[in-house]
């Protein structure tokens, strides 16, 4: 078993390793700009893993995620712009507070059949926009909030600047502090995920009575599963407001909440370095099909006007749909069954014993 | 008091509205399950649909019933394409499937009509007609009449027909339904069409209080399943009641309690979704759900 | 031909198989009846006759075999099935759970007759016509789900446990009128039971099963005669 561990392990930390370092250097050979797309990705990346806990992990399906992203952002906002706190002290307490908030939300969720949860989540994304533009003073109403956008302390941007010669940018700043945020919390849930609240939560989406029979707190893994994730989603909010550069009401409408989903049920629910992929895929999707389909000079201009619309909401909705037809585990479910099918028939036909957790059947 | 009895009668108008889209949430629910979160996505393009057809010049009551019936086959098509390969999944799968459904006809009805709103007919006049010393608009009663209509022609079809009766029992009792030579997987299909019509009313009854565009039929939405989970979700009257409540609930919030105004309505719909699904998660109507372990 | 023919059918639950290979005949409106322990594999010989397990072999009605037909098509053929726990309708009325036994009829006036055979059958359904079906005793739903059955207007009715959770006065009666309906409407029987002796009593023919395959099977007359075959098998 342990022999088999260590030689399962190293393509897996590999991996890891490999991606970390590109994310790290990614930065320093692209533009400014292309970083801050890539920064947004990686805010997703952070929303979508605290999705992940909650769905992937136990069980409770939240189509409302734009929403605590929303509630971190502004508390984020509010306390830069209005009491001047530091914008990047106000990330971990937006977190905090989101989290709290989550997790008193988790407490009537409780009461919800998941199916209930889905509707309520829902309609809390939909109403939130309206709910944002009331305490106007507060908020700024359907302005929203200017966001300062920090500039780089001298002593990172000299060593960007040594590497690339040129000098750091606020959005290239911006891009290593959600990276840090997201390679902290990633480590986060990996430990989460693979010590005992992880077996909990699972134990509670496989099947709460039993969970319960054997022991395991399912209120309690339950409410904590959602702060967790509202803790995730809040510091992706503040994040997001950060590289966005300000908060308003539409910044967060349903298709934010949507475009989570997406990112994570093309991940893989219940998997923790899904969210990546998922976010990349997500954030990118429509912005390279709009891109792509107005520099097509064979498709007529209105066409591609509207493709650019309504292109992201068809190509989500087919990806949501197939998705779940036919690899309701995501990229990383069809990634890992078709590792481990390539490994039988590299190995032959006489299956052994892998080592390896077998895939879910179904994670939802 | 004249004021309030107005707001009274405006608040039935739309929440006739709400209820036939509840009641197809209701249909669908029975049928497997299942809240559909397409639902009110389906009624836009429906209503995009009738849109077209009017303005081809067909008059608009040809192009109701015609919407109607296409609707009908629309729905039957969906579950036969998009819900059937995946009927005994987890209902999570099944949720985040309807609302990639949503996303889908939401992005292609842009795709076709653009976002910008459009006017759309009403076959009613918004002249007032004075009713013992209320001042009701013809259109508020023109929607109350068709949706009374519409709810009680789906009464009749489930209570008084057999097909009805068979739909309900294949939607109840699946297995002994089969042994008595149902076609369930048939009448589940014949469920999502009877839905898809029956939410095709609502989008054609507010589209001319909306106006016409690809997201008009997120806030109805909303109050649909205000409407539904008030009423309990399996049931039709519960639907009913449910969307009137919820009508003329936020047509008087808007109107009276001052820091609600226009723009919170939606608000108070979720209100009433949390407020209901915690406090009573059956609704008004609806049975105690058994526990199944 | 017989009715009813089964050939060499196994069956079973995803990787567990339950019948290993069954033959059994029931005769144009004859009564037949499946004995054995529980977990013998009698309600799945049912279950696969109306398409509800996969099975191989091959089963025959009036000639034509069932392979891959859906449980509707087999029904519609003319097998009423009343499966363990009865299958009503509780979300339905009683009268609703008996117009879902007819509702495939297009014989109007027959319907009728037959309406009226059922609430002399069983009058306490016709007092109780309007009120939902979840509301009867367990032996008044077993009668309800006769009675359903009955409306099908079946060559054949496959009862599994009929007896099942019942006062044995109730018992008595309700296997009176399964003998009468065999009788004056040459409905075939197939009839599982725990209860071998009254089951016995009602049948020409019985199979005894045992983990899935046929132990004993011949005129129930003589299997209750035999000692060995009742103490070994039977438990009585």
């Amino acid at each position: 078993m342990n022999l088999q561990r260590i030689r399962m392990a190293p393509p897996r930390y590999w991996l890891v390793g490999v991606v970390v370092l590109f994310l790290i250097g990614f930065p320093t050979v692209i533009s400014s700009f292309l970083a801050s797309e890539w920064a947004q990705a990686l805010i997703l990346a952070i929303a979508i893993m605290g999705l992940n806990i909650l769905v992937g992990y136990s069980g409770q399906l939240s189509l409302g995620h734009g929403a605590f992203m929303a509630l971190g952002a502004y508390i984020s906002a509010i306390l830069a712009h209005h009491y001047k706190v530091d914008y990047l002290l106000t990330i971990p307490i937006a977190g905090l507070a989101t989290g709290l908030v989550g997790f008193l939300f988790g407490i009537p969720a409780l009461r919800l059949s998941p199916l209930y949860l889905a509707l309520a989540t829902f309609a809390l994304a939909v109403v939130t926009p309206s709910l944002i533009k009331r305490p106007a003073g507060l908020t700024g109403g359907v302005q929203g909030i200017g966001v300062v956008q920090p500039d780089p302390p001298g002593a990172v941007s000299n060593i960007f600047s040594t590497i690339t010669g040129t000098a750091m940018t606020s959005d290239q700043w911006i891009y290593y502090v959600s990276l840090f945020c997201a390679l902290v919390l990633f480590w986060v849930a990996w430990n989460i995920v693979r010590h005992r609240p992880g077996r909990a939560m699972r134990a509670i989406r496989d099947g709460e009575v039993a969970a319960a029979a054997s022991g395991v707190n399912v209120r309690g893994f339950k409410t904590l599963a959602f702060g967790l994730s509202a803790f995730y989603g809040g510091v992706a909010g503040s994040l997001y407001g950060l590289s966005t550069g300000f908060v308003s009401p539409d910044t967060f409408p349903v298709s934010l909440s949507i475009q989570l989903l997406v990112g994570a049920v093309v991940g893989g629910l219940a998997s923790i370095p899904g969210p990546l992929a998922g976010a990349i895929f997500a954030y990118f999707l429509p912005i390279e099909s709009s891109q792509w389909v107005p520099n097509q000079s064979w498709i007529p201009a209105q066409i591609a006007a509207t493709v650019k619309n309504a292109g992201p909401a068809v190509s989500y909705g087919v990806i949501l749909i197939v998705i779940m037809i036919f690899a309701p585990n995501g990229l990383v479910g069809l990634a890992r069954s078709g590792y481990s099918l390539l490994n039988r028939r590299l190995r032959g036909a006489t299956d052994r014993e892998t080592g390896q957790m077998p895939p879910d059947p179904q994670t939802v | 008091m004249q004021e309030f009895l107005q707001q009274l009668v405006g608040g039935l108008a739309i929440g006739g509205i709400f209820a036939s889209l509840a009641l197809a949430l209701v249909l669908i629910y029975n049928a497997m399950g299942l809240v559909n979160f397409a639902q009110g996505e389906m009624a836009m393009l429906a209503t995009f649909v009738a849109y077209a057809l009017v303005s081809q010049g067909m008059s608009y009551w040809i192009a109701f019933p015609v919407t109607l019936v296409l609707a009908f086959a629309g729905g039957i098509g969906v579950q036969r394409l998009v819900i059937k390969p995946v009927e005994r999944a987890p209902i999570l799968t099944l949720v985040i499937i309807t609302l990639g459904l949503a996303t889908l006809v939401n992005g292609l009805a842009g795709f076709i009509w653009g976002y910008v709103p459009r006017s759309f007919p009403s076959p009613f006049s918004s002249e007032s007609v004075d009713l013992v010393g209320v001042f009701v608009s013809y259109r508020d009663l023109g929607v109350i009449a068709v949706s009374g209509i519409v709810l009680l022609a789906v009464y009749l079809l489930l209570q008084r027909t057999t097909v009805g009766l068979t739909l309900r029992a294949a939607a109840h009792h699946p297995e002994a339904s089969r042994l008595l030579g149902v076609h369930v997987s048939w009448m589940l299909a014949l469920g999502w069409g009877l839905a898809s019509a029956v939410g095709a009313v609502s989008g054609i009854m507010v589209a001319p209080i909306l106006l016409l565009e690809p997201n008009m039929m997120q806030s109805i939405i909303i109050y649909a399943f205000a409407a539904a989970v008030l009423g309990g979700i399996e049931s039709p009257p519960g639907a009913v009641v449910g969307g009137l409540i919820v009508g003329v609930t936020i047509n008087l919030a808007g109107a009276y309690l001052p820091f609600v105004g226009g723009d919170l309505q939606l608000a108070v719909g979720l209100a009433i979704i949390i407020g209901v699904l915690i406090l009573k998660p059956n609704g008004l109507f609806g049975r105690a759900a058994v526990r199944r372990v | 031909m017989a009715l009813l023919e089964l050939e060499e059918v196994r069956a079973g639950y995803g990787p567990t198989s339950v019948l290993h290979g069954i033959a059994l005949e029931v005769p144009e409106g004859g009564v037949v009846s499946l004995l054995g322990a529980n977990g013998a594999g009698k309600t799945t010989t049912l279950r696969a006759i109306t398409g509800g397990v996969r099975w191989t072999g091959d089963i025959r009605f009036r000639g034509h075999s069932l392979r891959r037909m859906a449980t509707e098509e087999i029904v519609r053929r003319g097998i009423a099935h009343v499966p363990e726990g009865r299958g009503i309708c509780t979300e339905l009325t009683v009268d609703e759970n008996l117009r879902l036994g007819s509702h495939l009829r297009r014989d109007g006036p027959e319907v009728k007759k037959d309406y009226d055979r059922v609430f002399e059958y069983f009058p306490v359904l016709k007092q109780r016509r309007r009120l939902s079906a979840s509301t009867l005793s367990g032996g008044e739903q077993q009668m309800l789900a006769l009675a359903r059955a009955f409306l099908m207007r079946p060559k054949l009715m496959l009862l599994d446990e009929p007896s099942l959770g019942l006062a044995p006065i109730i018992v008595r009666s309700i296997f009176e009128i399964i003998r009468s309906i065999n009788e004056t409407s040459q409905v075939a029987v197939l009839l599982v039971e725990q209860n071998a002796r009254i089951a016995l009593d009602l049948s020409m023919t019985a199979y005894v099963l045992e983990v899935g395959r046929v132990a004993v099977h011949g005129a129930a007359a003589e299997l209750r005669g035999d000692d060995s075959v009742r103490r070994s098998y039977l438990g009585y």
